[in-house]
């Protein structure tokens, strides 16, 4: 409890808690200060002295700097005399003294704390008759920022940014006086997943955005305030649009969600909106080649074509693969398209039906946010289990450090590789992949085993942490979770939480950005919406009701059954590239009758296609998205091509559905939101106005129980234990931030960020193998083959070899071939 | 009261045809347009250009104040950054796209006044008539190279 103290600022008295700043006790009564080098999320350094005002002290009145003095009872301020007037005055001044005046060329212009204060606080004339200091102007301090170091006025924020929430102080004051200039250490450049946040922090123009350069003018843009689809936080942004055209993405304040703080993925990786490859009109395979064609004739084709093949095959011979990519609206219309109209439950996702999830996510996201502003003891401890959010969840991560930082969180990680947030202490587990049951059945032996053991090892050092925490957190992820050993792991993951003492809780994080959804939208072949078992009688009749049909009771195929088996006859893929992945699917696709593929750009699988339908982005089309804490949060429509033919997916089902005799009451994205909310009784009154510009969460208690899968076999021998003389490696793989992927790529300015096409070793094997950095080789397992360059990194544990997911032209799918786990060989090309 | 009424209009028609012998003498005002140039004023506002540095670089930075100050929506502005090697104007930026609407112009000369490198300018040339829509909008080639330059920059 904080007590309340009152003071006086310009003859009003206000009542603030004890130790809130004057400058803040100042915002809360409603009277402004200017500052530069204030910010509420950063800690007070003071050195902009714009913010001075006049506090009455027992020696007279004195000028303090009000963002670095906390409030006093009885404490006599005032901001309005002419003293305070001639002080900003003369610092505004003199802070203008080396500032150019670049403002028509200063993509700040508009926008700008700098400008805004000298028309309300300056001078209005400068008596500087010298010339201007000049130094370096818009130079690259990264691939997406740019620096103008004249613009700088030295307040901090960028610095204190990158210490305070990334950890990582990539930027420093150099030279002294009137020389002193921000820049990069040893031209190293700012590398920080959420380095972008330091131009939304910059008080002027001297950080910028180098995607966005000169494409926007603050007056004249459009804001939609929507959320980030590139991973499954969901970050609030707000897009900046301008003649049809999206132009920058800037982080949006959710206390809930991202702080305000957003990842440079999402931030700058938004090319493909306006890319000039956009499918825009059907296509239907006509004599071996795509050609455009009217909605009408690629539906009646559709609708003919899948009838056809369902008379003559059957329905379980027709699947669908949404995709956590797209909206809720999309997934739900996807789901019932085949459950009613096809009447099949082949409907599957990636990380779908193959991974044992848990149908709630993370408690929530605010519970790892407050320790940044205190110790709370909501989470003390947070075990991470083969996550990595560096490269999975950077705003997660950014919130985990501030949470060891500030809060006092202790981190346990195991993960296949030693991944970067193992450079705070705190034990790391190790596993190979196929290894995680092993490493948990040790694990819960040691935490169920006697109290205190003299063993130092990093899993009793984890078991001890575990036990004495009181509020811990384990969070798994899809790459743990995969495969055959996927319920093990899980059932593992439960009887440690339970194990490890009362207030453990166990979540799973998906890695999609609507990967929470599209699970709570029934695109699992096992459960319908809401995560109701198919066995579920009392669900299916319900949703028998609303749909006005009845449902089949016996599972459908998976993602990886559709692809691997030889049955199906006709496909339907929305926002999936599952060609790309492996090239048994790749051929298994082209032996399909019929091969619908609905997405944004003709991709791997979409050339494989008879009919392509072209499909609306998050963008450009009104939806919700759930992200991994069960927040269901709305993007609207921001932009639209008018040349455009596209349409949301929902409404393309609807107009299929149409052509093959059901109808369903679906005019606008808001009605499908409106049954999702009837038909998913968690989802109940979560209409598009309920959920308001911060998203709601549902209620976790009101999910269905996971079902057991009857007792753990921990005897189960893992996959992989036994060596192989001829693959000496485990092949480890994993999504990267920046990688190859359609959506990142597409955005010229971050190539050069981009993971490179390598296979990295550790130096260990590296020196075994004779391998230096650089040299190139082939990586081979038993499905296939890849050439690739070789990266050493103390990263990756020796005896594997880590390859990233969908790197730029080098699938590891080539080596994977749909299986989860690997051996490979590494020799010189 | 007929005798005043008379002479009252004689008086009438005496002051008129005092008018029209003042102007027998005198040369007509009628100007044979097109055939004869007429004369404009130094601070007339006709149709628009866009003004070059003697180096041969284009002011125009690309900053989109006009495209702001402009009241009827009539400029379309796409800045752009200059390739370092071969700039088209002095400094980071420069307009990639400016495009006037002169259908929607009101020549109201808002965009000079908020021009901060004076590359806008309403020039002399008023005679804009065209065959088409679309050649009401001017280009920024168009605008570059007018037919008529326009050599005095106001001073306001």
């Amino acid at each position: 409890m904080t007590d309340n103290v009152t003071l006086t600022i310009n003859e009003k008295e206000v009542s603030v808690p004890a130790r809130t700043l004057l400058v803040d006790a100042a915002r809360m009564a409603g009277i402004e200060i200017p500052v530069f080098c204030s910010h509420p999320k950063l800690d007070p350094v003071g050195c902009c002295r714009m913010c001075l005002v006049e506090v009455d002290g027992p020696r007279g009145t004195a000028m303090m700097a009000s963002c670095t003095m906390p409030v006093g009872d009885g404490m006599v301020v005032r901001t309005n005399t002419e003293q305070v007037q001639t002080v900003q005055e003369a610092n505004l001044a003199f802070i203008l003294l080396n500032h150019p005046l670049d403002c028509p060329i200063c993509d700040k212009g508009g926008e700008c704390p700098l400008q805004d204060q000298t028309m309300r606080f300056g001078p209005g004339i400068s008596q500087l008759i010298e010339p201007k200091r000049l130094a370096k102007k818009h130079y690259d301090i990264s691939d997406t920022i740019v620096l103008d170091q004249e613009r700088c006025v030295l307040c901090w924020r960028c610095i204190r940014y990158l210490e305070e929430w990334e950890d990582k102080p990539q930027l420093g004051l150099f030279e002294r006086g009137n020389e002193t200039i921000v820049d990069i250490q040893d031209g190293r450049p700012v590398d920080a997943k959420t380095g972008g946040n330091i131009i939304d922090l910059c008080p002027v123009g001297a950080l910028t955005n180098r995607v966005s350069r000169f494409a926007y003018r603050p007056w004249e843009i459009e804001r939609t305030p929507s959320v980030c689809m590139h991973c499954s936080v969901g970050c609030n942004v707000r897009l900046d649009s301008r003649t049809h055209q999206l132009r920058r993405i800037v982080g949006r304040e959710n206390m809930q969600v991202n702080d305000q703080w957003i990842c440079d993925k999402g931030r700058f990786a938004h090319a493909w909106v306006n890319d000039e490859n956009r499918l825009a009109a059907p296509l239907l395979r006509k004599n071996g080649k795509l050609t455009p064609v009217q909605w009408n004739e690629a539906l009646a084709y559709i609708a003919d074509r899948i009838t056809g093949i369902k008379e003559k095959y059957g329905a379980d011979s027709i699947g669908a693969i949404g995709s956590g990519k797209i909206s809720n609206e999309s997934n739900y219309a996807l789901q019932r398209f085949m459950r009613t109209v096809v009447g099949t439950n082949n409907i599957d996702h990636r990380d779908g039906g193959e991974v044992a999830a848990l149908p709630t996510g993370l408690p929530a996201l605010a519970e790892l946010m407050k320790p940044q502003y205190g110790p709370d003891p909501q989470v003390d401890t947070v075990l991470l289990f083969g996550v990595d959010p560096s490269e999975e969840l950077p705003i997660l991560d950014l919130h985990l450090k501030r949470g060891i930082l500030r809060g006092g969180v202790k981190l346990i990680i195991a993960h296949a590789r030693k991944i970067e947030l193992t450079r705070y202490d705190g034990p790391y587990l190790a596993y190979l992949p196929g290894g995680e049951s092993l490493l948990l059945d040790r694990l819960i032996q040691a935490v169920q085993g006697p109290g205190m053991s003299e063993d130092e090892s990093s899993i009793q050092t984890a078991a001890k942490l575990l036990k004495e925490s009181e509020n811990a957190l384990i969070v798994y992820g899809p790459m743990a979770a995969r495969g055959d050993d996927g319920p093990s792991v899980r059932d593992g993951l439960e009887q440690l939480a339970q194990a490890a003492g009362e207030g453990t809780r166990l979540a799973y994080a998906g890695l999609d950005g609507n990967a929470q959804g599209c699970r709570d939208m029934g695109v699992l072949p096992d459960r319908l919406p809401g995560q109701f078992p198919l066995e579920d009688a009392s669900a299916r009749t319900r949703l028998e009701g609303l749909w006005g049909c009845s449902i089949s009771s016996s599972p459908g195929y998976t993602y990886k059954q559709m692809l691997d088996s030889q049955e199906m006859r006709a496909l339907f893929v929305n926002g999936a590239n599952p060609a790309a992945e492996s090239p048994d699917w790749s051929a298994s696709l082209e032996e399909l009758e019929l091969l619908v593929v609905t997405d944004l750009l003709p991709t791997e699988t979409a050339q494989k296609a008879n009919v392509v339908l072209p499909a609306l982005g998050w963008a450009e089309s009104d939806g919700t998205y759930t992200n991994l804490e069960r927040r269901v949060q709305r993007a609207p429509k921001a932009v639209s091509d008018p040349k455009s033919r596209a349409a949301p997916d929902w409404m393309m089902l609807t107009h299929l559905a149409k052509q093959m005799g059901a109808s369903w009451p679906f005019s606008d994205a808001r009605s499908v939101t409106a049954e999702i909310a009837r038909a998913v009784p968690a989802y109940a009154g979560l209409t598009w106005e309920a959920l308001g510009d911060q998203g709601l969460q549902w209620d976790a208690g009101s999910a269905p129980a996971t079902e057991s899968s009857g007792g753990r076999t921990s005897e189960r021998m893992p996959e992989l234990a036994a060596d192989n003389a001829e693959f000496p490696l485990n092949l480890v793989t994993g999504t990267v931030l920046y990688d190859g992927g359609t959506l990142f790529s597409l955005t010229d300015q971050m190539h050069g960020m981009a993971h490179g096409a390598t296979v990295t070793l550790n130096p260990v094997d590296a020196a075994e193998f004779g391998l230096d950095p650089g040299s190139a080789v082939t990586v081979q397992s038993e499905q296939g083959q890849l050439d690739l360059t070789v990266g050493i990194d103390v990263q990756v544990q020796t005896g594997t070899a880590w390859i990233p997911e969908s790197l730029p032209g080098a699938p590891v799918g080539a080596l994977l071939n749909g299986s989860y786990i690997q051996r490979v060989k590494v020799e010189k090309r | 009261m007929e005798l005043g009424d008379f002479l009252k209009g004689a008086t009438e028609i005496g002051k008129a045809m005092g008018v029209t012998l003042k102007h027998l003498g005198k040369k007509p005002v009628t100007v044979e347009f097109p055939h004869e140039d007429i004369p404009i004023y130094p601070r007339f506002r006709g149709r628009h250009e866009l003004r070059r540095y003697a180096n041969g670089l284009e002011r125009c930075i690309g900053c989109c104040l006009c495209e702001a100050a402009c009241p009827t929506e009539a400029i379309y502005v796409e800045a752009a950054e200059n390739d370092p090697d071969s700039p088209l104007s002095p400094g980071e930026r420069h307009a990639k796209v400016y495009e006037l609407n002169l259908l929607r112009c009101v020549f109201c000369g808002d965009c000079e006044e908020a021009c901060p490198t004076e590359a806008i300018v309403l020039g002399h040339d008023f005679a804009m008539a065209n065959y088409e829509r679309k050649d009401f909008v001017l280009t920024k080639e168009e605008l570059l190279n007018p037919g008529m330059p326009k050599v005095i920059i106001r001073p306001e």
